[in-house]
């Protein structure tokens, strides 16, 4: 139950042996709690004076209020270990999660190191605290007790020892047959609440289908039919907290019937059996308050794994000795030899590429879709990194493993097809590479990527809030935005481009196109496209099909003698061809 | 909150029965349990007189069922809750579903941003733990007070009226505490766990942006300023919990003290009598349970609340249509006169005083900047917006009229058709019901993905989704557009469908499109000039305005701004 891994974190070990000692203290606590209670019910059965009862309440109430403090300050202390542990968790998973780059939100999924992030970090905490409170209550408490049992009954003594193992057991008996069907029923909860969700946003095709008002029935129809498969998990589900209920009560109902017996033979006294009785329910209570949580403590510790397995991915080390580029000129080259990629479970990346780019060239990448476009590119911008020990790069001359290079990514500019938009206000958007520009660089990159006629009608311009939550904005005004994000910063000197027109209609793409080509000057443009115009303005092309690199040359040569690169404009220009 | 509240009071009428068993259940839980040490102790306490064993059985059997009764009850009072709520749950969410719908046409630009769909969904299972933690253990904690109550006032109403105070304690003043300090503190925290949310995803989704900023610092301290300050604020309501928890188990722990006290001297008179002492101060242990479980529920109220506002202020959108006709058998033209509209007297004009005639079997594409009326003018041509001025009518009758019976004749494809979670083959067949598997077939083969799909390892039967396997932006247009020919409507409206595919996948598409669409009168949207020569119309909207329009050669060889573009678009500029 115990994740080792617990134990290896920084000052558990103290920790657990300090709240171990103090479940020690309250196991006797709790025995002088049961001890004056039966002493003063025995006291009255006898019918001695009522003056003297009050020492035995009294013994009761310190008992009763010193355990109620051990169990504060025992919360107390476990929590303040717990959330300075989860607090130590997040922070590294986050800088793990900067250090490994984009790549972990692919291999990992967004939505999983979000949740991550957000809800495994406190549910890693709960698991702590219930680890050192409940199972070390389990650990303890009940056998502190039943050696005062025993001492006072044997046969009430041995009756309950007996008991514990059979309650384990029919827990994990019915554990694993509740877990199996939870899990089902989890998969099953997942997909309802999906198949829900999708009607809701469905809504609108069902209501083009003419079919949205019928479709009502099928909402409730789903549902009833997801509560009757719930229904019938849940009855094998809650047998395993039934099974021990159903022991723990009857154990103690067993106990004193058979203590009733012995007293009417006068074998046993008062006393014992009353202790043994009042006893035998906080006996079963650790066992109990473990199984009630016992849910909280499997996800916690998959929560935690979770976490562990995120930290414990390799990172990309920049190579040593890379010397800081102070700027991208004329001179500077980056090279590929034998470049491979592969997605892990998938046939797709990039094979075997070779190429060669200088200085300020505007080289562009063509194929068809899927054919490794984008991933040569994030293999360059160094978001993605080649596997094996090779050094299939080189720049200026030295070799490297993978372009995870600081020397490199800060000259680096990169706009995807569709550039991530922040919740901040436009300033904040476009201030993202440098957080210091004054107002006056803002205002005047604003205006270069063509934004300042939007800015106007927007009643608080500059400071309007975009991105989640905020004021939505169009394709186009998102590409304008990280256009100005990246004039702004004007030391990037290579521009990385992953199809950033796709999504604009022709005359917003051809006013974008005439406020870039000039800024392309003394740049490294590298530009994944499938509009055939942008070709014009490129002075080296990169011709890609199924992860290979079947042609590359300066378009008039591709278009003079190479067979792959004709085929493929053809396709590209579709009917236009046809009208030339 | 309950005022005027239309999600939680009618459903407390549904199912009597199950309620009404689920709440005795839940009290005959806790009377089991009481009453097993109730009748242990009394049993103990009696054959220490040490009776003959006849006298004993009365108790020895009680306490065996009892014994068995606890955990009986429990499990049946977990279904039985579990059971009501999930009925209930299936009402609620027709109703979510059905108070959505009336606004179908815009519920995504309407509820668009955070995901508020799924947020609505979330809410009600807030109300299924409203009912599940909070009214129920109250209702049961209030049925043992008056039991417990009127149990002791058999015996000595001064004492039972003492009693009655420490437990109102419990179910009234704790949790009347708690909702004191802890109201604003659980608002908050529900506002700083979707900052945190959007922090976390701004964190992941901008990671490319930041890797190249080499901020490392940076971004840990903003992507985590907002988690610690949601646990430093969780911190503090666990503090007060414990601190509750304690000074709630003071009180509770008087009760059983106090019971010794009375019972001592209230039963001291014979031996008889004094053989219940042991019963009466052993009863309350077990309770406890039922005691704090209320402030633990009531502790959530605030965000049951904040579910409930949310839901009561979603209202059903009623619009005025005129009364309705049949659908014609055809349609010889469309007309668009003089329309306008605009979505308020202040803000501009989406649409101004268009004129326009498509005539049956025609196909017209529509050109524009985005965001200037395009997408608009369909909605309207739809029916789905009503015109500020002027009308779209089909051979004189205003398409307001045909609301009812639309989809015989309008079909509409738009830029991200939705696919459900469900087979291909319901997917398709969401166009026409009534449609045959050879029907599917057809279709299917007609938008030329019969191939691709007879390779699938279910064939037609493959859900959509299926791990490992997704369809691409062009096979998904596909296979709506298998939807809509299976609808079969003579006039189609396309909105944007090829937005964001490559070229090569575009003009693939818009072949088959032409091709299966033929005779079928089409208003097309598009955001580029590849496949318009194939129109007998094309018309440029700017500003609601009509700036451009005629045959597709006529403009090639009269409008410099279209060969321009033309140009443009065929890498010629």
């Amino acid at each position: 139950m115990i994740d080792k891994r617990l134990l290896r974190l920084p000052g558990m070990r103290t920790i657990m042996t300090m709240l171990a000692g103090l479940a020690l203290v309250q196991a006797f606590v709790i025995l002088g709690q049961g001890h004056f209670l039966a002493a003063g019910i025995v006291h009255a059965w006898q019918r001695k004076p009522l003056t003297g009862i009050w020492v035995f309440v009294l013994g009761f109430a310190v008992a009763y209020t010193l355990r109620q403090a051990i169990t504060w300050l025992r919360n107390v202390i476990a929590e303040r270990f717990a959330r300075k542990t989860a607090g130590a968790l997040q922070r590294q998973l986050l800088a793990k999660m900067y250090a490994l780059g984009p790549a972990v939100a692919a291999t990992e999924g967004t939505g999983n190191l979000v949740t991550m992030a957000l809800d495994g970090i406190p549910e890693t905490q709960n698991y702590i605290e219930l680890i050192l409170n409940k199972i070390l209550n389990m650990m303890i408490i009940p056998w502190v007790l039943l050696v005062y049992i025993f001492m006072q009954q044997h046969l009430a003594g041995i009756a309950l020892l007996i008991m514990f193992p059979v309650i384990i057991l029919f827990m994990i008996i019915l554990g694993y047959a509740a877990r199996d069907e939870s899990e089902k029923q989890y998969a099953g909860f997942q997909s309802m609440s999906n198949q829900f969700i999708d009607s809701l946003r469905g809504l609108k095709t069902l209501q083009l289908m003419g079919i949205s008002k019928q479709y009502a029935a099928n909402v409730y129809q789903v549902s009833e039919r997801y509560r009757k498969q719930t229904m019938s998990v849940l009855k094998i589900a809650m047998l395993s907290s039934f099974a021990m209920d159903f022991f723990a009560t009857l154990s103690i109902a067993v106990v004193a019937v058979f203590m009733g017996i012995d007293l009417l033979n006068g074998r046993l006294s008062l006393y014992p059996a009353m202790v043994a009785l009042i006893l035998a329910p906080e006996y079963f209570m650790p066992i109990r308050e473990f199984g009630n949580d016992y849910h909280a403590t499997l996800n916690g510790k998959n929560a935690m794994s979770a976490v562990l397995a995120v930290l414990a991915q390799p990172v990309p080390t920049p190579t040593e000795g890379l010397p800081e580029l102070t700027g991208w000129d004329h001179g500077a080259t980056l090279s590929a030899t034998h470049l491979n990629f592969t997605y892990p479970g998938r046939q797709t990346g990039v094979t075997d590429a070779n190429f060669t780019l200088h200085g300020g060239q505007k080289v562009a990448i063509i194929g068809p879709s899927g054919s490794g476009k984008s991933t040569l590119l994030n293999l360059i911008g160094g978001f993605l990194q080649p596997a094996g020990a090779t050094t299939p790069f080189r720049a200026n001359g030295h070799p490297l493993a993978h372009m995870a290079q600081p020397a490199w990514q800060d000259h680096l500019s990169y706009i995807p097809q569709a550039p991530y938009i922040f919740a901040t206000s436009i300033a904040d958007n476009v201030r993202f590479y440098r957080p210091d520009a004054s107002d006056d660089d803002v205002a005047a990159a604003v205006d270069q990527a063509g934004l300042t006629d939007w800015l106007k009608t927007l009643p608080e311009g500059l400071a309007t809030r975009i991105g989640e939550g905020g004021r939505g904005i169009s394709g186009g005004q998102a590409q304008r935005i990280a256009m100005a994000r990246t004039l702004l910063d004007t030391k990037r000197q290579v521009w990385l481009f992953d199809e950033p027109t796709a999504h604009l209609d022709i005359e917003t793409e051809a006013a974008l196109k005439a406020t870039l080509v000039p800024l392309f000057k003394d740049r490294l443009v590298i530009f994944a496209t499938h509009r055939l115009h942008w070709l014009n303005q490129m002075d080296w092309v990169i011709v890609m099909a199924a992860g290979r690199v079947v042609a590359q040359g300066t378009p008039a040569d591709l278009q003079a003698h190479s067979q792959p690169y004709q085929e493929l404009v053809a396709e590209m220009r579709g009917e236009f061809n046809v009208q030339k | 909150m309950f005022k005027n509240d239309t999600w939680v009071r009618p459903d407390l009428r549904r199912y009597k029965n199950l309620l009404f068993w689920s709440l005795a259940l839940g009290v005959l839980t806790y009377i089991a349990a009481g009453a097993l040490m109730f009748t242990s102790g009394y049993l103990i306490d009696f054959a220490a007189t040490m009776p003959l064993f006849a006298a004993i059985y009365v108790p020895v059997v009680l306490t065996r069922a009892f014994g068995i009764g606890r955990p009986v009850f429990q499990y049946l009072e977990r279904l039985t809750s579990h059971n009501w709520v999930l009925k209930v749950t299936s009402h609620m969410r027709r109703k979510l579903y059905q108070v959505l719908e009336t606004d179908a046409a815009f519920v995504q630009e309407h509820h668009q941003t955070g995901d508020i769909l799924s947020l609505l969904s979330d809410d009600i299972g807030h109300i299924q733990n409203m009912y599940l933690r909070a009214i129920f253990p109250t209702v049961v904690a209030g049925g043992l007070t008056v039991l417990i109550t009127l149990g002791l006032g058999l015996f000595d109403w001064r004492f039972a009226l003492w009693v009655l105070l420490l437990l109102l304690i419990q179910i009234v003043l704790i949790p009347w505490w708690g909702l004191l300090i802890e109201t604003k503190r659980k608002l908050r925290q529900k506002e700083l766990n979707q900052k945190a949310y959007v922090d976390l995803t701004d964190a992941v989704l901008g990671l490319s942006d930041w890797a190249i900023t080499h901020r490392q610092g940076q971004f840990v301290d903003e992507a985590s300023a907002t988690t610690t300050k949601l646990a430093a604020s969780t911190h503090q309501s666990k503090m007060f919990q414990w601190a509750r928890d304690f000074v709630a188990a003071l009180f509770f722990g008087a009760i059983p003290a106090c019971l010794m006290v009375w019972a001592s001297w209230y039963f001291a008179g014979t031996q008889l009598t004094a053989d219940w002492i042991g019963a009466f101060v052993l009863v309350m242990f077990p309770l406890s349970m039922a005691f704090s479980n209320v402030a633990q529920g009531i502790g959530e109220w605030p965000t049951y609340k904040t579910a409930l506002t949310h839901l009561n202020e979603l209202k059903p959108t009623t619009r005025t249509l005129p009364a309705q006709l049949a659908a014609p058998g055809a349609v010889k033209a469309l007309t668009v006169s003089d329309l306008a509209f605009q979505y308020d007297a202040g803000s501009e004009a989406l649409i101004d005083h268009l004129n326009l005639t498509v005539a049956a079997g025609q196909k017209l594409a529509i050109l524009g900047p985005s965001g200037m009326g395009k997408t608009t003018l369909l909605q309207l041509v739809l029916g789905d917006l009503t015109p500020t001025k002027g009308s779209v009518t089909l051979d004189g009758v205003n398409v307001l009229q045909y609301q009812d019976q639309r989809t015989k004749l309008f079909a509409v494809l738009d830029q991200s058709p939705f696919l459900f979670n469900t087979s291909i083959l319901n997917n398709v067949r969401l166009g026409n019901e009534t449609a045959s598997d050879a029907d599917v077939q057809r279709v299917l083969e007609d938008v030329q993905l019969a191939e691709l799909i007879a390779g699938l390892p279910k064939g037609v039967n493959t859900p959509v989704e299926e791990a490992g396997f997704g369809f691409s932006g062009g096979e998904r247009q596909r296979l709506a557009l298998a939807r809509i020919l299976l609808q079969d409507a003579p006039i189609v409206l396309l909105d944007e469908p090829t937005v964001g595919l490559d070229s090569i996948t575009e003009q693939a598409l818009l072949d088959t499109m032409f091709r299966v669409l033929a005779g079928k009168t089409v208003l097309w949207v598009t955001h580029h000039l590849q496949g318009v020569s194939q129109c007998d119309q094309v018309i440029f909207l700017e500003a609601g305005k009509l700036t451009m329009a005629g045959k597709p050669a006529d403009l090639m060889e009269q409008n410099e701004r279209y060969r321009r573009l033309y140009a443009l678009d065929a890498g010629q500029a």
